[in-house]
């Protein structure tokens, strides 16, 4: 099992805990209020639509739509130069949340309304990544 | 908003330089000294203290004070990243206008720098930390790329529109001796600039630099006619938007109808605006959530209208934070330190002819996606 290249690594706490652990399984969870039903962007304490704290996870499909992107060449951290352009998106999930977040793809191939799923390789990555669903590159 | 007879009684800047060995109590001090001088006012008069500072910590507004041996009766600190030293400038008159204080003395700064902006933006909050860091998000530039490209698909925004802002604020610069670039821009260099976060380029993004700025604020009668700032209506809103990361608007328009109103003028009224620029993207969408253009139509609205100093929109007449420099918070004061000098009639090669009143707006504080704040003043001669 490959190890991922050093990334910046979110802190875990008892809210994301769930999201992370789901992760590492290469599975997506999204929070989902049980009262009003609202879907959360990232793990809250309280639903940030209806101040439940009735709060659960449920298991995503994975898939999603690329809405908008950009290809970052100057990444915030250097465990990422080897890897730039990064393809940096905004994700709508069809469970009913906007993630940002890397799309694995060659820069060119990337296209806004382009259906996206999760990479197979989770262990590289620390938060959910996703790539084309549809890839003519590999 | 408040007593009329309140509001701006000097300004005062600092260069903006790309290093130094100077530390930030020393640009926040130049700027508060030369603020006073051009107030005509005494240390002895400031009882009152607002700063905002990215790199202030571990002191704040009231070790603040024990540095310059102000003893003060009421101190204020900012939130909302560079929307904060506008809306301090609300809070202040508030706080004059209720007998809290006499005179206020706002401050904003930071010995700022590309290093220290990506570290910065790195742990700026929770959100960025946790769900934007990890995946390697180029701070801002990587977000602001998302809502540019977003504004481009979704409306036929191009790169020469947004270019036409930052050609003309270079202008404007180089009338600015504060400010870090001074040398032409052509378009050309606009478009073809190294890519930063694509769509994003070079000349998109503010140069992180070290500076400080500083207003006073008072009653009006303690200064000549000539050199009275009127601040005539302000708002601010925080946390536009909640669940969506990369929207196209700001904030501004929830409160401009009433912003206007209140001020007694609108969009055509100004002889300035002193936008929040970032990124000429937001500039875009500032135009129009403060009522200049429809939402949609800031493209043809900016090449209808002629951006320098000379022209019938007068934008950043500093040279914005673009050409000017971000000194960390510094930024969001800037403004209110330029439509001050313009109203004073004191903005020297860049002085806007016949120059009444105008609007300055500030942005900031990125959350999971976008500036999660947004505030604005209408100001106008004093006399």
């Amino acid at each position: 099992m490959a190890e991922g290249p050093g990334y910046p690594r979110p802190h875990e706490d008892a809210d994301n805990r769930p999201m992370l652990e789901a992760w590492r399984e290469g599975r997506l969870v999204v929070q989902r209020c049980t009262e009003c039903g609202a879907a959360a962007s990232y793990p809250r304490p309280l639903c940030p639509h209806c101040w439940s704290d009735r709060l659960g996870f449920e298991e995503a499909s994975g898939q999603g739509e690329i809405v908008a992107w950009s290809l970052v060449h100057r990444p915030n951290h250097e465990s990422f130069l080897d890897e730039i352009p990064i393809v940096l998106a905004e994700i709508a999930v069809p469970e009913g949340a906007s993630l940002i977040a890397r799309v694995v793809c060659a820069p060119g191939a990337v296209r806004t309304g382009a259906a996206v799923e999760l990479v197979t390789d989770p262990w590289r990555y620390p938060l959910p990544t996703f790539r084309l669903k549809h890839r003519n590159d590999e | 908003m408040v007593s009329s007879d309140i509001g701006i009684l000097g300004y005062g800047e600092t260069l903006h330089v790309k290093r130094t060995d100077r530390t930030l109590f020393s640009f926040l001090a130049e700027a508060g000294r030369k603020a006073l001088d051009s107030a005509g006012l005494r240390k002895a008069d400031i009882d009152g203290i607002a700063v905002s500072s990215f790199f202030l910590a571990p002191d704040n507004a009231v070790t603040l004070c024990e540095q310059f041996g102000l003893s003060v009766s009421w101190a204020w600190q900012f939130t909302a990243g560079s929307a904060g030293p506008v809306a301090g400038i609300i809070d202040a008159l508030h706080a004059i206008d209720s007998g809290r204080a006499n005179v206020v003395l706002c401050l904003a700064g930071d010995v700022y720098s590309v290093a220290r902006h990506y570290r910065l933006m790195e742990n700026f909050n929770h959100s960025l930390y946790n769900y934007a860091a990890p995946h390697g998000f180029g701070g801002p530039n990587g977000l602001f790329g998302i809502i540019q490209r977003k504004y481009m698909e979704k409306y036929g925004l191009e790169r020469a529109q947004l270019g036409r802002i930052a050609v003309a604020q270079r202008e404007c610069a180089m009338r600015n001796e504060n400010a870090v670039f001074r040398t032409p821009l052509a378009l050309d260099e606009y478009l073809s600039a190294r890519v930063i976060a694509d769509p994003i380029r070079l000349y998109d993004c503010v140069l992180p630099c070290a500076g400080a700025d500083a207003v006073v604020l008072g009653a009006l009668d303690r200064v000549d006619a000539s050199k009275r700032v009127r601040v005539l209506s302000g708002h601010e809103r925080h946390n536009h938007l909640p669940g969506e990361p990369c929207p196209l608007s700001g904030g501004w328009e929830l409160f401009r109808d009433r912003m206007w109103n209140e001020s007694g003028f609108g969009p055509p009224d100004m002889h300035f605006v002193q936008a929040y620029d970032d990124y000429p993207i937001m500039v875009a969408i500032q135009l129009e959530d403060l009522g200049f253009c429809a939402k949609g139509e800031a493209g043809p609205f900016l090449d209808a209208h002629e951006l320098t100093w000379q022209g019938d929109l007068p934008l950043d007449t500093n040279g914005g934070q673009l050409s000017a420099g971000q000194a960390g918070a510094g930024g969001g004061l800037m403004s209110v330190v330029e439509a001050t000098r313009q109203l004073r009639g004191e903005a020297g090669e860049r002085q806007v002819a016949g120059c009444k009143r105008g609007v300055v707006a500030g942005y900031g504080m990125v959350g999971y996606g976008h500036g999660l704040s947004a505030s604005a003043i209408v100001v106008e001669q004093g006399s």
